[in-house]
């Protein structure tokens, strides 16, 4: 074990612990309500977690949630990079997560064509 | 107490004795000091040293020797027994044997002569008794010489190596201690000394299920006493026995550190929280005989 | 694992272990592999939550989201519905009492809001298994700092400027500790982790070390470079199985990395770590009594007149710190010496791991800063009185502490203002009481702890706490006397003043800091022969009201000296000479209708 060692591990450990503090430079919520699963969310989910392997990109964490409301929009992720406003994207297929994913995630650039909104809905 | 009138026996003549004789004799009573052993000064003088203060034990007690002697109130009844002792406080009557030792007292000066010169040799003081042979079985031998091996044969391995035989067997056979004594070379007063002190240590067979009731103080104040009464009560057995049918075992143990489960019961390695005395009764089912 | 977006983090601390969190990992993985999840939804048992009065508990990340109570029947529909349709279930989340709604993240539960880790930084969040994953949370980097960057002497002034005292209950400064050893020249030195942790009531030290045993490892492992000794040792407790298995485990890992053993981080330290395991004896967590059981003597206390760090352990310099110091360690390094000392009181840096047991809604292990007062550890973050009774009594420091009552609340805790209110902080039991709790009672409880742990070596150790259980007994039994009163308070500074070691001269305190704060409930014992907390069972009558009696003849059957009769369908009646005051009736009772007097 030498002093850059420690680096090694933390590096290849990164993407397991980012995960479990909660804490990431990007997060990809799928919206995995009836409607959205019915709509191929799970696809979409396995897709964006290929991606995310193949370019081993490690800040990034999934999540899932329940019908975001838009149910005739489905498929829909929204991705929040750290410090930024979410982006919701909608009528996503595997193709254009995938292009997402490179684009938004890897290089911060906002693919407005497929994208819904920016910010989210006020909660109280 | 004014009037002194009477005597007073005093049964022993260790080193309370002695000082119980001597007060009472300075102020003025008549002492019998009935010891049953040849001479006066009982166990005080094989001891090296004395707690707390670890003054040297013969500085204490030979003033007291030579004061007893030479004290003219008081009546020295060696080799001595009390038969019987009757009446009340004022007025007893006692009986005393005095065994013959076939020496006159008052001409004797205790050269020693007669011992030197005797013909049949009495058995020395502290000669030990026969060891009894060790009751082990061959494993049990075994492994006691596998944990020597493991944890080294200096006399610090005790811990380790009690521990090691409490894990297997349960208990401490006596036969064991004895061996651990013989193999560590280590006195067995020194073993058993050191395995009396702890608490995990047994030295009777524990029965097939442990059971352990948490008596920590979250434990205690949510009722842990109570389930310990219970548990008494209904397997008919004290803390620490074993019942008839060698089913359980009743231990109490000062805080597992499952404090958040209050209160604790634990039956061999599984844990039982939370639950009232009736609850855990019904618990003891899951434990057949 | 390697593409699991998300990770279950199932606590398998001891408390939630007994509660069959093993059990709800093979329910879930059995679960997950039906929805065909199990590439992306991980399980991981981690290290005691904390939480312990909720458990079994398990956090989803990276949502965040706390599942608490948790049970084999729960776990199919939770599968189904959270991890495959993304709704998490409200039902199995946290629910305050006050205001019925469910709160979902771990963040936000009260519980968890106000307190600050760095003793259990990692708690929850790692593998306790897996060294990786504490190398990933920061682990090693102080050990490394230590050995890369700094002098044995930086080490040792860079601990005395954070302020860190010992953990273990006496509060000693940490750094001046090591640099006392540090001083002293010897081939050989000793590092010993005091692990003995045996005030009942407390258990944070079994926590950490089965949740993070590599903090207590590296913290070891600097203060070896600071003093210059190559030799640690684990004192551990016995009745600590898991603890045991964990550490040896991470001894291992830790030598497989090269982080324990010969030339650490190519370095010329060597450090290696032995375990000791104990065998019950509670005065075994003094040094001295500690020292004499590892090398095979009787262990009972002797007199210091060399201090350990001159010649403790086989006549060596020893530095002897308590596992939650030696975890804080490690951060101190890495953070600096001003990061602690921000935190907490004038004279007392940092947190402290408290246990918060007792009758308290929220049990479990919690840390805080210090200077925090009781109110909020036992309200805010403890949510208060189970059944919201009337909060009586809080008792601190183990059997060496006292119990400081309500109108103490608001005392900020560190070790000054424990001291001056007659308890301590001890290793951090925090045992909360209420008004069923009889503070006599308690003081018995205690003396009857110590007299039975007591080495026995010094006479007013020995016959003074037994005096005083005896006193105390007799007062629960109802034959005190006015006069016990200054006679307990004489015996216990006799005990005090006349005692060798530290069991000896603090056995007295759970006494005095009663009598003190209590002395109305030992005079109802002894003038009106009554317990008024219902507890002193010689002082107690059962009683059925017939008001509030069904006759449904659960008492009646239950009665182990069948001391309850009475005819089907009438109330029954208690006959006073057999009953034995068991309190069988009053727990089957489903009616509340069995009254104590």
């Amino acid at each position: 074990m030498r002093f850059e060692d420690l680096d090694k591990i933390t590096d290849r450990m990164r993407k397991v612990m980012s995960l479990r503090e909660g804490s990431s430079q990007a997060k990809i919520t799928v919206h995995m309500g009836t409607c959205g699963l019915s709509a191929g969310a799970r696809k979409i989910m396995k897709a964006l977690i290929q991606c995310a392997d193949e370019t081993a990109t490690k800040d990034v964490i999934f999540s899932t949630s329940a019908c975001a409301g838009l149910c005739s929009r489905e498929p829909m992720i929204t991705i929040e990079l750290a410090g930024q406003a979410p982006v919701k994207y909608v009528d996503l297929t595997e193709e254009k997560a995938k292009r997402i994913f490179s684009e938004h995630i890897v290089n911060g650039k906002i693919v407005a064509e497929y994208a819904l909104a920016i910010g989210s809905e006020q909660t109280l | 107490m004014n009037g002194k009138i009477g005597s007073v026996l005093v049964a022993g003549s260790g080193i309370g004795g002695m000082q119980a004789a001597l007060d009472l004799a300075e102020s003025g009573f008549k002492v019998y000091l009935v010891e049953e052993g040849p001479a006066i000064g009982g166990t005080m003088a094989q001891l090296d040293k004395t707690f707390p203060t670890n003054d040297c034990a013969m500085c204490t007690l030979a003033p007291r020797l030579v004061d007893c002697g030479r004290h003219p109130n008081i009546e020295k009844l060696t080799y001595s027994e009390l038969l019987s002792l009757e009446g009340q406080p004022g007025h007893f009557r006692a009986r005393v044997r005095k065994k013959p030792r076939f020496v006159d007292p008052a001409k004797c000066t205790g050269c020693g002569e007669c011992a030197a010169a005797c013909l049949v040799r009495n058995r020395g003081y502290f000669e030990a008794d026969e060891p009894e042979p060790l009751d082990l079985e061959a494993d049990q031998l075994a492994e006691i010489e596998r944990l020597v091996q493991e944890h080294g044969s200096e006399p610090s391995s005790i811990v380790p190596v009690l521990q090691g035989i409490s894990a297997k067997y349960r208990w401490l056979p006596p036969g064991a201690v004895r061996r651990v004594s013989e193999v560590l070379g280590l006195p067995l007063a020194r073993v058993l000394r050191i395995a009396t002190f702890y608490n995990m240590f047994s030295f009777e067979p524990r029965g097939k299920h442990l059971i352990k009731v948490c008596l920590g103080t979250a434990c205690h104040v949510k009722g842990a006493g109570r389930i310990l009464d219970t548990l008494s009560r209904e397997l008919e057995i004290q803390v620490g026995e074993t019942t008839k049918d060698r089913r359980f075992t009743l231990e109490a143990v000062r805080c597992l550190g499952c404090c958040g489960l209050a209160p604790v019961v634990t039956v061999n390695d599984d844990v039982h929280g939370k639950l009232t005395a009736g609850e855990f009764l019904k618990v003891l089912d899951l434990y057949p005989g | 694992m390697k593409s699991c977006h998300t990770h279950l983090l199932l606590c398998a601390g001891t408390g939630c272990v007994s509660n069959g969190s093993y059990r709800i990992k093979e329910a879930l993985e059995r679960e997950l592999g039906r929805h065909n999840l199990q590439d992306e939804v991980a399980v991981v048992m981690t290290g005691c939550n904390g939480f312990c009065a909720q458990g079994p508990v398990m956090t989803v990340q990276p949502d965040g989201i706390f599942y608490q109570l948790l049970s084999d029947a729960d776990i199919p529909p939770l599968v189904e519905e959270h991890f495959l349709k993304g709704r998490p279930v409200q039902r199995l989340m946290y629910t305050p009492p006050e205001t019925q709604a469910p709160i979902p993240k771990m963040s936000e539960i009260g519980f968890f809001k106000k307190q600050r880790l760095i003793a259990l930084r990692n708690r929850g969040l790692i593998d306790p298994e897996n060294i990786e994953e504490y190398i990933a949370r920061g682990g090693y980097r102080g050990l490394a700092k230590a050995l890369g960057a700094m002098t044995p002497e930086r080490i040792i002034e860079e601990i005395k400027n954070s302020q860190l005292r010992g953990r273990g209950g006496a509060g000693y400064p940490t750094g001046v500790k090591w640099q006392s050893a540090a001083r002293h020249q010897s081939d050989v030195k000793y590092i010993i982790c005091n692990a003995d942790e045996g005030d009942p009531g407390a258990f944070m030290d079994r926590s950490i070390i089965e949740g993070d045993p590599h903090a207590v490892l590296e913290g070891m492992a600097i203060a070896g470079r600071a003093v210059g000794s190559g030799h640690g040792l684990v004192y551990i407790r016995a009745e600590y199985p898991i603890a045991l298995e964990r550490l040896n485990l991470a001894i291992k890992q830790a030598r497989e990395y090269g982080l324990l053993g010969k030339a650490i981080f190519d370095t010329d330290f060597d450090f290696d770590i032995s375990v000791f395991q104990g065998a019950g004896a509670f005065v075994c967590g003094e040094s001295s009594a500690m020292r004499a059981s590892i090398q095979g003597e009787p262990p009972e206390p002797s007199a210091k007149h060399t201090h350990a760090t001159e010649a403790g352990l086989w006549e060596k310099p020893t530095v002897l710190n308590n596992v939650e110091t030696l975890a804080v360690v490690p951060e101190i390094i890495r953070r600096g010496a001003a990061w602690f000392a921000g935190i907490g009181t004038e004279q007392s840096k940092g947190t402290k791991v408290f246990s918060l047991v007792g009758k308290v809604k929220n049990t479990g292990l919690v840390e805080v800063p210090m200077g925090t007062t009781l109110r909020d550890i036992i309200f805010d973050i403890g949510g208060g009185i189970q059944g919201d009774r009337k909060f009586k009594a809080v008792q601190t420091g183990g059997p060496s502490g006292g119990c400081l009552p309500a109108s103490l609340l608001d005392m900020p805790v560190d070790y000054e203002r424990l001291a001056e209110a007659g308890s301590m902080m001890g290793s951090g039991g925090m045992i909360v009481m209420d008004e069923d709790t009889c503070m006599v009672d308690v003081a018995r409880y205690f003396l009857d702890f110590l007299r039975d742990e007591s080495c026995g070596k010094c006479t007013a150790c020995r016959e003074g706490v037994d005096a005083m259980h005896q006193l105390v007994s007799d007062i629960c039994a109802g034959n005190g006397k006015q006069e016990h009163l200054a006679l307990l308070e004489e015996l216990g500074q006799a005990v005090k003043d006349a005692s060798m070691c530290a069991l000896g001269s603090t056995a007295s305190n759970p006494v005095l800091s009663t009598l003190r704060y209590f002395s109305d409930e030992y005079e109802a014992h002894i003038r009106d022969h009554r317990c008024p907390a219902g507890v002193c069972k010689a002082l107690l009558t059962f009683g059925i009201d017939p008001e509030k009696c069904k006759a449904c003849l659960l008492c009646n059957k239950n009665c182990p000296q069948t001391a309850i009769s009475g005819e089907k369908k009438k109330p029954q009646k208690i006959d006073q000479e057999k009953c034995i005051k068991c309190g069988v009736c009053r727990d089957v009772c489903k009616f509340d209708a069995v009254t104590v007097q």
